[in-house]
């Protein structure tokens, strides 16, 4: 008993985090209609930034979520008005292969510049546990991170709904045309919301720096979190991103009970495979972004 | 004072739909563009906005050059469009379509247009696709005019409306024009437009083929009997 109350505390704690790991591709997804292959690239980008400021200045990888984020922002809106812009209106075929180069292109960059070895951000604190009763441990380091992650998660949310800049960027999400009546420029709206979702994925990356060891080749494990949890909380659905990564970080904390660590990987996708069969419109299933329209 | 469309050629790919279509309006004005479906009535106004390529001719607004501009250019310089089909963000509120409609023009301030249309007062927190079509049409007119346009362009504002919200509607849309801002009306159903506006054109096949003052079309035979159905 003690043990499935512990998996699925832990679970949730993880679960948070993967929300924020996720909702930038999400976002992107839902608004722009590219499924971002390179996004787990962003989320390791964020953890090797809070790295480097860890060994070259001592920063504590939670506050390095803020540099992070910036850093990935001014990436992601580069990489989107330079790169990704030119075939946005491309079949998503055309999309999935510019991102998955991308991907490769990134993925390899981190090995060279920072060997394809295991790292670990240390931190005085992360290790230590709130010791609950019933023999229940929640190290600090999980319990901040998954903290942070849903309150940056909420913070986003809140962001798209009240002001000027998040509605434009759900009106563009939903009718691109439309907007542009409006006077919103579609191609600032887009590469903003590509430096949002890599800003998330930035900060989700350093807040995973101090949980977690990391290796260039986790970027393609968070890709398809991030995929996993996008399908689970609905397309472009944010609140949904917060369920979907609730769902998967139990499930996968259940998962490895049972399973050895490599699985775990394979419980994500089983997930992935149930979930399109029985309710392909997600958990959180409002149909948002349902009367896309193309000019 | 006046937006002008000058021998305007424009079409689809390779398909031409506009062969020199000329119209104008001014501010102040109402002007009704009548003629039967697939003349190239919605494809003017798109025309007219940026949303599809002009071939050869001329978009102006008091005398600047708005010709293959891009749609936003062409909405920040004070043309508003109500595109055929509405095209509200559906699972926006009434509010936040408003707000988007006030977006570039920093307006936030929906009084003019709840005076306007009293109706939108109580569904602003509705999901606008969840409205009826007469709602959906005053909340997208109201959204246009929150941008506080110059001249504002209606593509067949009356489709699949009763005639009894068709003229309150109308009737509104007179009350804009007499503040300043010159209505381009574009119908298929001729008869309520032809009683508010001032000028009003034929559009038949891609060419203007009827052009007067919106009285003396609706008392023209020919007219009468293709779009007034008398
Ligand atoms: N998106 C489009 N692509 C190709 N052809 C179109 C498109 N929209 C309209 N057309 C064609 O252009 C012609 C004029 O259409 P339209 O401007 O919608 O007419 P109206 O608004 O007067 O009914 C029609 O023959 C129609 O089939
Ligand atoms: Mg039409």
């Amino acid at each position: 008993m003690t043990q499935f109350v512990q998996a699925t505390l832990y679970g949730l704690l993880q679960g948070g985090l993967l929300a924020l790991v996720a909702v930038g591709f999400s976002l992107v997804w839902g608004v722009m209609n590219v499924v971002n292959l390179a996004h787990g690239a962003f989320v390791l980008g964020g953890a090797y930034v809070a790295l480097e400021l860890h060994d070259a200045l001592g920063l504590d990888p939670f506050v390095s979520m803020v540099p992070a984020a910036a850093v990935l922002f001014a990436l992601g809106y580069l990489i989107q008005r330079y790169l990704v812009n030119l075939v946005v209106n491309a079949p998503i075929f055309i999309t999935l292969i510019l991102t998955f180069g991308l991907e490769m292109v990134l993925e390899n960059l981190l090995r060279v510049w920072f060997t394809p070895d295991y790292q670990s951000i240390p931190t005085g604190y992360a290790q230590d546990s709130l010791r609950l009763p019933g023999d229940i441990r929640i190290p600090y380091g999980k319990l901040i991170a998954a903290l942070l992650a849903v309150a940056v998660t909420v913070a986003l949310v809140y962001f798209m709904r009240r002001t000027r800049t998040g509605l434009s960027i759900l009106a563009t999400g939903m009718d691109r045309g439309a907007a542009r009546l409006m006077g919103v420029k579609a191609r600032h709206v887009y590469a903003l919301t590509f430096g949002i979702a890599a800003a998330m994925a930035g900060a989700a990356g350093a807040a995973e720096g101090a949980v977690r060891t990391f290796s260039p080749a986790d970027a393609r494990s968070f890709t398809l979190f991030s995929f996993v949890v996008a399908v689970l909380g609905g397309l472009g659905n944010m609140w949904g991103a917060l369920y979907g990564g609730l769902v998967l970080g139990v499930v996968m904390s259940w998962g490895s009970q049972l399973l050895s660590g490599t699985m775990v990987n394979a419980v994500a996708f089983a997930l992935l495979v149930v979930l399109l069969a029985v309710r392909p419109q997600g958990i959180a299933g409002k149909a948002f972004y349902a009367s896309r329209v193309e000019v | 004072m006046t937006l002008v469309v000058e021998d305007l050629h424009a079409g689809y790919g390779r398909v031409p739909v506009l062969h020199g279509v000329s119209v104008s309006v001014a501010r102040g004005d109402i002007a009704a563009l009548i003629g039967p479906n697939g003349a190239g009535k919605s494809t003017l106004l798109r025309a007219a906005t940026g949303m599809v390529r002009v071939s050869r001719g001329a978009v102006r607004m008091d005398g600047r050059d708005l010709t293959n501009a891009p749609i936003e250019t062409i909405a920040r310089a004070g043309i508003a469009h109500v595109p055929e089909g509405r095209r509200l963000f559906p699972g926006l509120s009434v509010r936040d379509n408003l707000r988007l409609g006030g977006w570039r023009a920093r307006n936030e301030d929906m009084g003019t247009v709840l005076e306007l249309f009293p109706r939108l007062h109580e569904r602003l927190d509705q999901v606008a696709g969840s409205m009826s079509g007469g709602e959906q049409q005053m909340c997208a007119i109201a959204r246009a005019l929150m941008g506080r346009p110059d001249f504002l362009l209606i593509d067949e504002l009356s489709l699949g409306l009763a005639p009894v919200i068709v003229e309150e509607i109308m009737a509104r849309l007179g009350q804009v024009a007499a503040e300043g801002t010159g209505i381009l009306l574009v119908e298929q159903d001729a008869g309520h437009a032809l009683e508010v506006a001032q000028r009003a054109y034929v559009l038949e096949n891609g060419r203007i083929t009827v052009t007067g003052k919106a009285a003396e079309l609706a008392a023209d035979p020919r007219v009468r009997a293709a779009y007034l159905g008398v």
